[in-house]
Protein backbone atom coordinates (compact mmCIF):
# COMPACT_ATOMS: atom_id res chain seq x y z
CA UNK A 1 0.00 0.00 0.00
CA UNK A 2 1.12 3.33 -1.05
CA UNK A 3 -0.88 5.37 1.27
CA UNK A 4 0.62 8.89 2.52
CA UNK A 5 -0.16 8.57 5.56
CA UNK A 6 0.37 12.06 7.67
CA UNK A 7 0.50 11.60 11.64
CA UNK A 8 0.39 14.27 14.13
CA UNK A 9 3.18 16.08 15.96
CA UNK A 10 3.39 14.35 19.27
CA UNK A 11 2.13 17.65 21.12
CA UNK A 12 -0.75 18.94 18.87
CA UNK A 13 -3.75 20.04 20.58
CA UNK A 14 -7.18 20.08 18.58
CA UNK A 15 -10.67 21.52 19.60
CA UNK A 16 -12.89 18.62 17.75
CA UNK A 17 -10.51 16.06 19.53
CA UNK A 18 -10.80 16.95 22.27
CA UNK A 19 -14.48 17.02 22.10
CA UNK A 20 -14.90 13.87 20.47
CA UNK A 21 -12.88 12.11 23.40
CA UNK A 22 -15.39 14.19 25.99
CA UNK A 23 -18.05 12.46 24.64
CA UNK A 24 -16.59 9.27 24.03
CA UNK A 25 -16.11 9.25 28.24
CA UNK A 26 -19.83 10.36 28.49
CA UNK A 27 -20.74 7.62 26.19
CA UNK A 28 -18.64 5.11 28.05
CA UNK A 29 -20.28 6.13 31.58
CA UNK A 30 -23.94 5.96 29.58
CA UNK A 31 -22.75 2.13 28.67
CA UNK A 32 -21.78 1.45 31.92
CA UNK A 33 -24.92 2.74 33.83
CA UNK A 34 -27.49 1.42 31.61
CA UNK A 35 -26.05 -1.72 30.88
CA UNK A 36 -23.66 -3.06 33.98
CA UNK A 37 -24.65 -1.34 36.87
CA UNK A 38 -28.34 -0.87 36.59
CA UNK A 39 -29.05 -4.52 35.93
CA UNK A 40 -26.43 -5.52 38.70
CA UNK A 41 -27.83 -3.26 41.13
CA UNK A 42 -31.27 -4.90 40.08
CA UNK A 43 -30.12 -8.15 40.81
CA UNK A 44 -28.82 -7.38 43.95
CA UNK A 45 -31.58 -5.93 45.04
CA UNK A 46 -33.53 -8.57 44.19
CA UNK A 47 -31.14 -10.75 46.19
CA UNK A 48 -31.07 -9.01 48.97
CA UNK A 49 -35.12 -8.84 49.07
CA UNK A 50 -35.01 -12.70 48.86
CA UNK A 51 -32.58 -12.91 51.92
CA UNK A 52 -34.58 -10.50 53.36
CA UNK A 53 -38.20 -12.11 53.10
CA UNK A 54 -35.98 -16.24 54.14
CA UNK A 55 -34.99 -14.38 56.96
CA UNK A 56 -38.53 -12.23 58.22
CA UNK A 57 -40.08 -15.92 57.66
CA UNK A 58 -37.58 -17.42 59.74
CA UNK A 59 -38.13 -15.51 62.41
CA UNK A 60 -41.88 -15.58 61.77
CA UNK A 61 -41.47 -19.36 62.30
CA UNK A 62 -39.11 -19.22 65.24
CA UNK A 63 -41.44 -16.41 66.76
CA UNK A 64 -44.75 -19.17 66.76
CA UNK A 65 -42.57 -21.88 67.37
CA UNK A 66 -41.81 -20.19 70.80
CA UNK A 67 -45.17 -19.33 71.40
CA UNK A 68 -46.40 -22.33 70.72
CA UNK A 69 -44.15 -23.91 72.66
CA UNK A 70 -44.93 -21.72 75.76
CA UNK A 71 -48.23 -22.48 74.98
CA UNK A 72 -47.00 -26.12 75.27
CA UNK A 73 -45.43 -26.00 78.27
CA UNK A 74 -48.68 -24.06 80.29
CA UNK A 75 -50.25 -26.59 79.39
CA UNK A 76 -48.16 -29.30 80.66
CA UNK A 77 -48.01 -27.82 83.90
CA UNK A 78 -51.58 -27.86 84.03
CA UNK A 79 -51.71 -31.31 83.31
CA UNK A 80 -49.25 -31.90 86.07
CA UNK A 81 -51.53 -29.90 88.50
CA UNK A 82 -54.44 -31.67 86.80
CA UNK A 83 -52.66 -35.20 87.64
CA UNK A 84 -51.93 -34.39 91.44
CA UNK A 85 -55.25 -33.34 91.75
CA UNK A 86 -56.98 -36.16 90.03
CA UNK A 87 -54.92 -38.44 92.24
CA UNK A 88 -55.33 -37.11 95.64
CA UNK A 89 -59.32 -36.74 95.32
CA UNK A 90 -58.94 -40.89 93.63
CA UNK A 91 -56.98 -41.31 97.05
CA UNK A 92 -59.18 -39.38 99.07
CA UNK A 93 -62.13 -41.39 97.44
CA UNK A 94 -60.36 -44.75 97.97
CA UNK A 95 -59.65 -44.14 101.80
CA UNK A 96 -63.82 -43.06 102.11
CA UNK A 97 -64.53 -46.37 99.97
CA UNK A 98 -62.46 -48.44 102.66
CA UNK A 99 -63.25 -47.38 105.29
CA UNK A 100 -67.12 -47.47 104.50
CA UNK A 101 -66.55 -50.99 103.62
CA UNK A 102 -64.24 -51.77 106.71
CA UNK A 103 -67.32 -50.08 109.15
CA UNK A 104 -69.74 -52.36 107.22
CA UNK A 105 -67.84 -55.20 107.45
CA UNK A 106 -67.35 -54.24 111.24
CA UNK A 107 -71.08 -54.19 111.17
CA UNK A 108 -72.24 -56.86 109.04
CA UNK A 109 -69.97 -58.94 111.82
CA UNK A 110 -71.49 -57.36 114.64
CA UNK A 111 -74.97 -58.00 113.52
CA UNK A 112 -73.79 -61.99 112.73
CA UNK A 113 -72.49 -61.94 115.84
CA UNK A 114 -75.46 -61.08 117.56
CA UNK A 115 -77.79 -63.06 115.58
CA UNK A 116 -75.29 -65.95 116.61
CA UNK A 117 -75.50 -65.35 119.98
CA UNK A 118 -79.40 -65.15 119.84
CA UNK A 119 -79.54 -68.40 118.12
CA UNK A 120 -77.29 -69.89 120.73
CA UNK A 121 -79.27 -68.58 123.51
CA UNK A 122 -82.37 -69.33 122.01
CA UNK A 123 -81.34 -73.07 121.16
CA UNK A 124 -80.05 -73.18 125.18
CA UNK A 125 -83.37 -72.00 126.36
CA UNK A 126 -85.37 -74.98 124.36
CA UNK A 127 -82.54 -77.45 125.13
CA UNK A 128 -82.82 -76.23 128.85
CA UNK A 129 -87.10 -76.46 128.49
CA UNK A 130 -86.23 -79.87 127.04
CA UNK A 131 -84.51 -81.42 129.44
CA UNK A 132 -86.70 -79.77 131.80
CA UNK A 133 -89.75 -82.07 130.51
CA UNK A 134 -87.99 -84.58 130.60
CA UNK A 135 -86.34 -84.33 134.06
CA UNK A 136 -89.78 -83.37 135.07
CA UNK A 137 -91.06 -86.57 133.56
CA UNK A 138 -88.65 -88.73 134.78
CA UNK A 139 -88.98 -87.22 138.29
CA UNK A 140 -92.66 -87.92 137.69
CA UNK A 141 -91.93 -91.34 136.88
CA UNK A 142 -89.08 -91.66 140.03
CA UNK A 143 -92.04 -90.38 142.24
CA UNK A 144 -94.96 -93.40 141.30
CA UNK A 145 -92.29 -96.10 141.10
CA UNK A 146 -91.41 -94.32 144.43
CA UNK A 147 -95.03 -93.87 146.23
CA UNK A 148 -96.52 -96.64 144.61
CA UNK A 149 -99.20 -95.22 143.25
CA UNK A 150 -101.01 -93.02 140.77
CA UNK A 151 -100.61 -89.27 141.76
CA UNK A 152 -102.58 -87.00 139.57
CA UNK A 153 -99.62 -86.40 137.38
CA UNK A 154 -100.70 -83.00 135.88
CA UNK A 155 -100.92 -81.88 139.99
CA UNK A 156 -97.01 -83.24 139.95
CA UNK A 157 -95.82 -82.05 136.76
CA UNK A 158 -96.73 -78.37 137.39
CA UNK A 159 -95.10 -78.58 141.09
CA UNK A 160 -91.68 -79.96 140.06
CA UNK A 161 -91.74 -77.52 136.58
CA UNK A 162 -91.81 -75.04 139.12
CA UNK A 163 -89.16 -76.19 140.99
CA UNK A 164 -86.62 -76.91 137.80
CA UNK A 165 -87.83 -73.81 136.52
CA UNK A 166 -86.37 -72.56 139.75
CA UNK A 167 -83.07 -74.36 139.54
CA UNK A 168 -83.18 -73.22 135.39
CA UNK A 169 -83.05 -69.63 136.41
CA UNK A 170 -80.33 -70.17 139.24
CA UNK A 171 -78.46 -72.57 136.25
CA UNK A 172 -78.97 -69.82 133.36
CA UNK B 1 -26.76 -23.80 34.62
CA UNK B 2 -27.84 -25.69 31.33
CA UNK B 3 -27.29 -23.21 28.53
CA UNK B 4 -29.86 -23.21 25.70
CA UNK B 5 -28.81 -22.93 22.23
CA UNK B 6 -30.16 -19.47 21.89
CA UNK B 7 -28.11 -18.26 24.98
CA UNK B 8 -24.44 -19.56 23.16
CA UNK B 9 -25.27 -17.99 20.53
CA UNK B 10 -25.79 -14.46 21.89
CA UNK B 11 -22.54 -15.09 23.88
CA UNK B 12 -20.50 -16.30 21.31
CA UNK B 13 -21.83 -12.60 19.85
CA UNK B 14 -20.67 -10.89 23.11
CA UNK B 15 -17.34 -12.39 22.41
CA UNK B 16 -17.14 -11.19 19.25
CA UNK B 17 -18.06 -8.01 20.17
CA UNK B 18 -15.23 -8.18 22.49
CA UNK B 19 -12.51 -9.16 20.56
CA UNK B 20 -13.44 -7.92 17.26
CA UNK B 21 -12.41 -4.59 17.81
CA UNK B 22 -9.14 -4.91 19.04
CA UNK B 23 -8.53 -7.31 16.03
CA UNK B 24 -9.70 -4.32 13.69
CA UNK B 25 -7.24 -2.19 15.45
CA UNK B 26 -4.75 -4.37 14.73
CA UNK B 27 -5.43 -5.13 10.90
CA UNK B 28 -5.91 -0.99 10.57
CA UNK B 29 -2.25 -0.24 12.23
CA UNK B 30 -0.86 -3.16 9.76
CA UNK B 31 -2.19 -2.29 7.07
CA UNK B 32 -1.93 1.56 7.52
CA UNK B 33 1.48 1.79 9.61
CA UNK B 34 4.11 3.07 6.74
CA UNK B 35 6.92 1.49 6.79
CA UNK B 36 10.09 3.21 8.52
CA UNK B 37 13.26 3.02 9.26
CA UNK B 38 14.71 4.03 12.69
CA UNK B 39 12.73 5.80 15.11
CA UNK B 40 9.89 6.93 14.08
CA UNK B 41 8.54 9.17 17.64
CA UNK B 42 5.12 11.06 16.16
CA UNK B 43 1.78 11.64 16.98
CA UNK B 44 -1.26 9.23 15.82
CA UNK B 45 -1.83 9.08 12.35
CA UNK B 46 -4.30 10.98 10.25
CA UNK B 47 -7.35 9.28 8.92
CA UNK B 48 -9.52 11.82 7.73
CA UNK B 49 -9.40 15.81 7.45
CA UNK B 50 -12.63 17.13 7.61
CA UNK B 51 -12.66 21.20 6.97
CA UNK B 52 -14.56 22.78 9.50
CA UNK B 53 -15.04 26.04 11.24
CA UNK B 54 -12.10 26.72 13.48
CA UNK B 55 -10.33 24.04 13.53
CA UNK B 56 -10.46 21.09 10.83
CA UNK B 57 -11.67 17.46 12.55
CA UNK B 58 -8.84 15.78 12.49
CA UNK B 59 -9.98 11.36 13.02
CA UNK B 60 -7.01 10.03 14.05
CA UNK B 61 -5.89 6.33 15.30
CA UNK B 62 -6.62 8.17 18.93
CA UNK B 63 -10.38 8.43 17.87
CA UNK B 64 -10.62 5.59 15.93
CA UNK B 65 -8.77 3.43 18.77
CA UNK B 66 -10.73 5.14 21.48
CA UNK B 67 -14.07 4.16 19.19
CA UNK B 68 -13.27 0.22 19.38
CA UNK B 69 -12.23 -0.14 22.46
CA UNK B 70 -15.94 1.25 23.47
CA UNK B 71 -17.54 -0.92 21.44
CA UNK B 72 -15.14 -3.47 23.07
CA UNK B 73 -16.48 -2.03 26.52
CA UNK B 74 -19.99 -2.73 25.13
CA UNK B 75 -19.08 -6.22 24.56
CA UNK B 76 -17.62 -6.61 28.10
CA UNK B 77 -20.90 -5.15 29.78
CA UNK B 78 -23.41 -7.18 27.58
CA UNK B 79 -21.12 -10.50 28.28
CA UNK B 80 -21.23 -9.70 32.11
CA UNK B 81 -24.73 -8.87 32.42
CA UNK B 82 -25.50 -11.35 30.29
CA UNK B 83 -27.76 -14.12 32.70
CA UNK B 84 -27.66 -12.45 35.61
CA UNK B 85 -29.90 -14.34 38.09
CA UNK B 86 -31.28 -13.76 41.66
CA UNK B 87 -29.55 -17.09 42.54
CA UNK B 88 -26.18 -16.91 40.65
CA UNK B 89 -25.24 -19.31 38.25
CA UNK B 90 -22.81 -18.08 35.99
CA UNK B 91 -18.91 -17.08 37.22
CA UNK B 92 -19.28 -14.09 34.88
CA UNK B 93 -22.04 -12.80 37.14
CA UNK B 94 -20.03 -12.69 40.21
CA UNK B 95 -17.46 -10.99 38.43
CA UNK B 96 -19.73 -8.51 37.43
CA UNK B 97 -21.47 -7.80 41.13
CA UNK B 98 -17.78 -8.03 42.44
CA UNK B 99 -16.63 -5.15 39.83
CA UNK B 100 -19.79 -2.67 40.70
CA UNK B 101 -19.14 -3.37 44.42
CA UNK B 102 -15.70 -2.78 44.38
CA UNK B 103 -16.45 0.62 42.33
CA UNK B 104 -19.31 1.41 44.94
CA UNK B 105 -17.01 0.62 47.98
CA UNK B 106 -14.09 2.65 46.37
CA UNK B 107 -16.97 5.96 45.65
CA UNK B 108 -18.18 5.59 48.85
CA UNK B 109 -14.95 5.72 50.92
CA UNK B 110 -13.62 8.65 48.51
CA UNK B 111 -16.97 10.28 48.38
CA UNK B 112 -19.36 10.18 50.32
CA UNK B 113 -22.57 8.59 50.05
CA UNK B 114 -24.13 12.10 48.11
CA UNK B 115 -21.63 10.99 45.44
CA UNK B 116 -23.10 7.35 44.74
CA UNK B 117 -24.33 8.47 41.44
CA UNK B 118 -20.91 9.16 40.14
CA UNK B 119 -20.05 4.83 40.68
CA UNK B 120 -20.12 3.99 36.84
CA UNK B 121 -18.46 7.20 35.97
CA UNK B 122 -15.42 6.18 38.08
CA UNK B 123 -15.96 2.82 36.73
CA UNK B 124 -15.89 4.39 32.96
CA UNK B 125 -13.05 6.64 33.51
CA UNK B 126 -10.93 3.45 35.15
CA UNK B 127 -11.89 1.11 32.34
CA UNK B 128 -11.19 3.50 28.94
CA UNK B 129 -8.57 4.78 30.37
CA UNK B 130 -7.11 1.40 31.27
CA UNK B 131 -8.43 -0.79 28.10
CA UNK B 132 -6.80 2.78 26.09
CA UNK B 133 -3.34 2.23 27.74
CA UNK B 134 -3.29 -1.61 27.48
CA UNK B 135 -4.06 -1.24 23.92
CA UNK B 136 -0.36 -0.96 22.92
CA UNK B 137 0.03 -4.37 23.79
CA UNK B 138 -2.02 -5.65 20.53
CA UNK B 139 0.00 -3.14 18.79
CA UNK B 140 -2.64 -0.10 18.59
CA UNK B 141 -1.94 3.38 19.18
CA UNK B 142 -2.79 4.10 22.48
CA UNK B 143 -5.68 6.77 22.76
CA UNK B 144 -4.09 7.87 25.76
CA UNK B 145 -0.91 8.68 24.31
CA UNK B 146 -2.72 11.64 22.50
CA UNK B 147 -3.01 15.09 24.51
CA UNK B 148 -6.09 15.47 23.13
CA UNK B 149 -7.76 12.76 24.37
CA UNK B 150 -6.94 13.08 28.18
CA UNK B 151 -7.19 16.42 27.65
CA UNK B 152 -10.65 15.92 27.11
CA UNK B 153 -11.33 13.76 29.88
CA UNK B 154 -9.95 16.24 32.10
CA UNK B 155 -12.25 18.85 31.22
CA UNK B 156 -15.58 16.76 31.64
CA UNK B 157 -14.01 16.08 35.00
CA UNK B 158 -13.32 19.86 35.56
CA UNK B 159 -16.73 20.52 34.18
CA UNK B 160 -18.22 18.27 37.13
CA UNK B 161 -15.94 19.97 39.81
CA UNK B 162 -16.99 23.49 38.71
CA UNK B 163 -20.72 21.95 38.62
CA UNK B 164 -20.90 20.58 42.54
CA UNK B 165 -18.80 24.13 43.42
CA UNK B 166 -21.52 26.02 41.79
CA UNK B 167 -23.75 24.10 43.78
CA UNK B 168 -23.16 26.28 46.77
CA UNK B 169 -24.21 29.15 44.93
CA UNK B 170 -21.97 31.74 42.63
CA UNK B 171 -21.55 33.82 45.19
CA UNK B 172 -19.77 31.14 47.83
CA UNK B 173 -18.15 30.28 44.49
CA UNK B 174 -16.49 33.28 43.69
CA UNK B 175 -15.57 33.86 47.20
CA UNK B 176 -14.07 30.65 47.35
CA UNK B 177 -11.35 32.29 44.58
CA UNK B 178 -9.97 34.72 47.30
CA UNK B 179 -9.24 32.33 50.26
CA UNK B 180 -7.63 32.78 52.44
CA UNK B 181 -6.49 35.99 51.97
CA UNK B 182 -7.57 38.39 48.86
CA UNK B 183 -3.88 38.40 47.29
CA UNK B 184 -3.33 34.83 46.82
CA UNK B 185 -6.47 34.98 44.49
CA UNK B 186 -4.36 34.72 41.29
CA UNK B 187 -2.71 31.96 42.94
CA UNK B 188 -6.16 30.49 43.07
CA UNK B 189 -7.54 30.77 39.80
CA UNK B 190 -3.78 29.34 38.51
CA UNK B 191 -4.25 26.26 40.19
CA UNK B 192 -8.47 26.08 39.48
CA UNK B 193 -6.96 25.82 36.35
CA UNK B 194 -3.90 23.50 36.90
CA UNK B 195 -6.11 20.83 38.08
CA UNK B 196 -7.55 19.46 34.74
CA UNK B 197 -4.05 20.62 32.66
CA UNK B 198 -2.07 18.45 34.85
CA UNK B 199 -4.77 15.53 35.04
CA UNK B 200 -4.60 15.77 31.07
CA UNK B 201 -0.45 15.64 30.86
CA UNK B 202 0.24 13.52 34.12
CA UNK B 203 -1.73 10.78 32.32
CA UNK B 204 -0.53 11.93 28.72
CA UNK B 205 2.76 11.95 29.30
CA UNK B 206 3.14 8.79 31.37
CA UNK B 207 1.51 6.98 28.36
CA UNK B 208 3.99 8.34 25.72
CA UNK B 209 7.08 8.90 27.76
CA UNK B 210 6.30 4.51 28.28
CA UNK B 211 5.99 4.45 24.68
CA UNK B 212 9.14 6.67 23.54
CA UNK B 213 11.23 4.62 25.66
CA UNK B 214 10.03 1.84 24.07
CA UNK B 215 10.35 2.64 20.76
CA UNK B 216 14.36 3.63 21.50
CA UNK B 217 15.01 0.83 23.45
CA UNK B 218 13.66 -1.30 21.03
CA UNK B 219 15.89 0.41 18.43
CA UNK B 220 18.96 0.38 20.55
CA UNK B 221 18.73 -3.61 20.96
CA UNK B 222 17.87 -3.73 17.25
CA UNK B 223 21.06 -1.46 16.26
CA UNK B 224 23.29 -3.42 19.11
CA UNK B 225 22.62 -7.04 16.87
CA UNK B 226 23.12 -5.52 13.54
CA UNK B 227 26.66 -5.10 14.84
CA UNK B 228 26.96 -8.29 15.92
CA UNK B 229 29.15 -10.67 13.22
CA UNK B 230 28.30 -13.14 10.96
CA UNK B 231 24.78 -14.51 11.31
CA UNK B 232 24.14 -13.05 14.93
CA UNK B 233 23.91 -9.69 12.91
CA UNK B 234 20.99 -10.57 10.68
CA UNK B 235 18.59 -11.32 13.14
CA UNK B 236 17.92 -8.69 15.57
CA UNK B 237 17.18 -11.11 18.36
CA UNK B 238 17.99 -8.98 21.11
CA UNK B 239 14.73 -6.85 20.38
CA UNK B 240 13.06 -10.51 21.44
CA UNK B 241 13.08 -10.13 25.08
CA UNK B 242 14.13 -7.28 27.15
CA UNK B 243 11.92 -4.82 25.55
CA UNK B 244 8.94 -7.22 27.16
CA UNK B 245 10.31 -6.38 30.91
CA UNK B 246 9.98 -2.44 30.29
CA UNK B 247 6.84 -2.74 28.59
CA UNK B 248 5.82 -4.77 31.70
CA UNK B 249 6.09 -1.96 33.71
CA UNK B 250 5.81 1.18 31.14
CA UNK B 251 2.57 -0.44 29.25
CA UNK B 252 0.94 -2.50 31.62
CA UNK B 253 1.59 -1.47 35.13
CA UNK B 254 1.66 2.73 34.25
CA UNK B 255 -1.27 2.00 32.30
CA UNK B 256 -3.24 0.57 35.25
CA UNK B 257 -1.81 3.02 37.86
CA UNK B 258 -2.42 6.09 35.63
CA UNK B 259 -6.17 4.63 35.51
CA UNK B 260 -6.19 4.26 39.01
CA UNK B 261 -4.35 7.76 39.76
CA UNK B 262 -6.72 9.96 36.80
CA UNK B 263 -10.15 8.22 38.75
CA UNK B 264 -8.91 8.86 42.30
CA UNK B 265 -8.02 12.29 41.43
CA UNK B 266 -11.44 12.92 39.99
CA UNK B 267 -13.09 11.46 43.03
CA UNK B 268 -11.01 13.76 45.18
CA UNK B 269 -11.19 16.48 43.00
CA UNK B 270 -15.71 16.81 43.29
CA UNK B 271 -15.96 15.70 46.55
CA UNK B 272 -13.43 17.61 47.71
CA UNK B 273 -14.34 20.62 46.03
CA UNK B 274 -18.25 20.39 46.98
CA UNK B 275 -19.01 23.23 49.49
CA UNK B 276 -21.27 20.87 51.92
CA UNK B 277 -21.90 23.86 54.54
CA UNK B 278 -22.84 26.61 52.04
CA UNK B 279 -24.99 23.49 49.80
CA UNK B 280 -26.98 22.65 52.60
CA UNK B 281 -27.48 26.66 54.11
CA UNK B 282 -28.58 27.61 50.53
CA UNK B 283 -31.33 24.01 50.59
CA UNK B 284 -32.53 25.47 53.87
CA UNK B 285 -33.09 28.74 52.49
CA UNK B 286 -34.67 28.05 49.26
CA UNK B 287 -37.32 25.39 51.05
CA UNK B 288 -38.09 28.51 53.80
CA UNK B 289 -38.57 30.54 50.14
CA UNK B 290 -40.28 28.08 48.92
CA UNK B 291 -42.41 28.20 52.21
CA UNK B 292 -42.91 31.37 52.37
CA UNK B 293 -43.77 32.00 48.96
CA UNK B 294 -46.40 29.62 49.01
CA UNK B 295 -47.90 31.20 52.08
CA UNK B 296 -48.16 34.13 50.57
CA UNK B 297 -49.91 32.16 47.69
CA UNK B 298 -52.48 30.81 50.08
CA UNK B 299 -52.97 34.24 52.02
CA UNK B 300 -53.75 35.73 48.80
CA UNK B 301 -56.27 32.85 47.58
CA UNK B 302 -58.08 33.68 50.58
CA UNK B 303 -58.08 37.52 50.47
CA UNK B 304 -59.69 36.97 46.79
CA UNK B 305 -62.20 34.81 48.55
Amino acid sequence: MSLEIQSLDVISVNIWQILISLVNLVLIFLILKKILYKPVRETLKQRQNAVDKIYDDANSARNAAMSEKAEYDEKLSHAHDEATEIVSSARERAQRVGDEIVNDANRRAAQLMKRADDEIAGQRKKAMNEIKDEISGLSVDIAEKVIGREINESDNKSLIDEFISGIGDDNG
Amino acid sequence: MNKTLKFRIVDIFYLFLIIAPLVAGMVIKVLTEPAAEGIKIAGANIFFTIPFFIQDIVITESQINSWLIIITILGICLYLTHGLKTVPGLKRQHLAEMAVEKVDALVLENMGEMFMGFSPFIAGIMILSALSSLSCLVGMYSPTSDINVTAGWAILVFILITHYKLKGGFGNYLKSFAEPVVILTPMNIISEIATPVSMAFRHYGNVLSGAVISALLGSFLGGLTKKLPGILGQIPFLRAGIPAVLSLYFDIFSGCMQAFIFAMLTMLYVSGGFPGEAYEKRMKRKIERAKKRAEAKARAAADKV
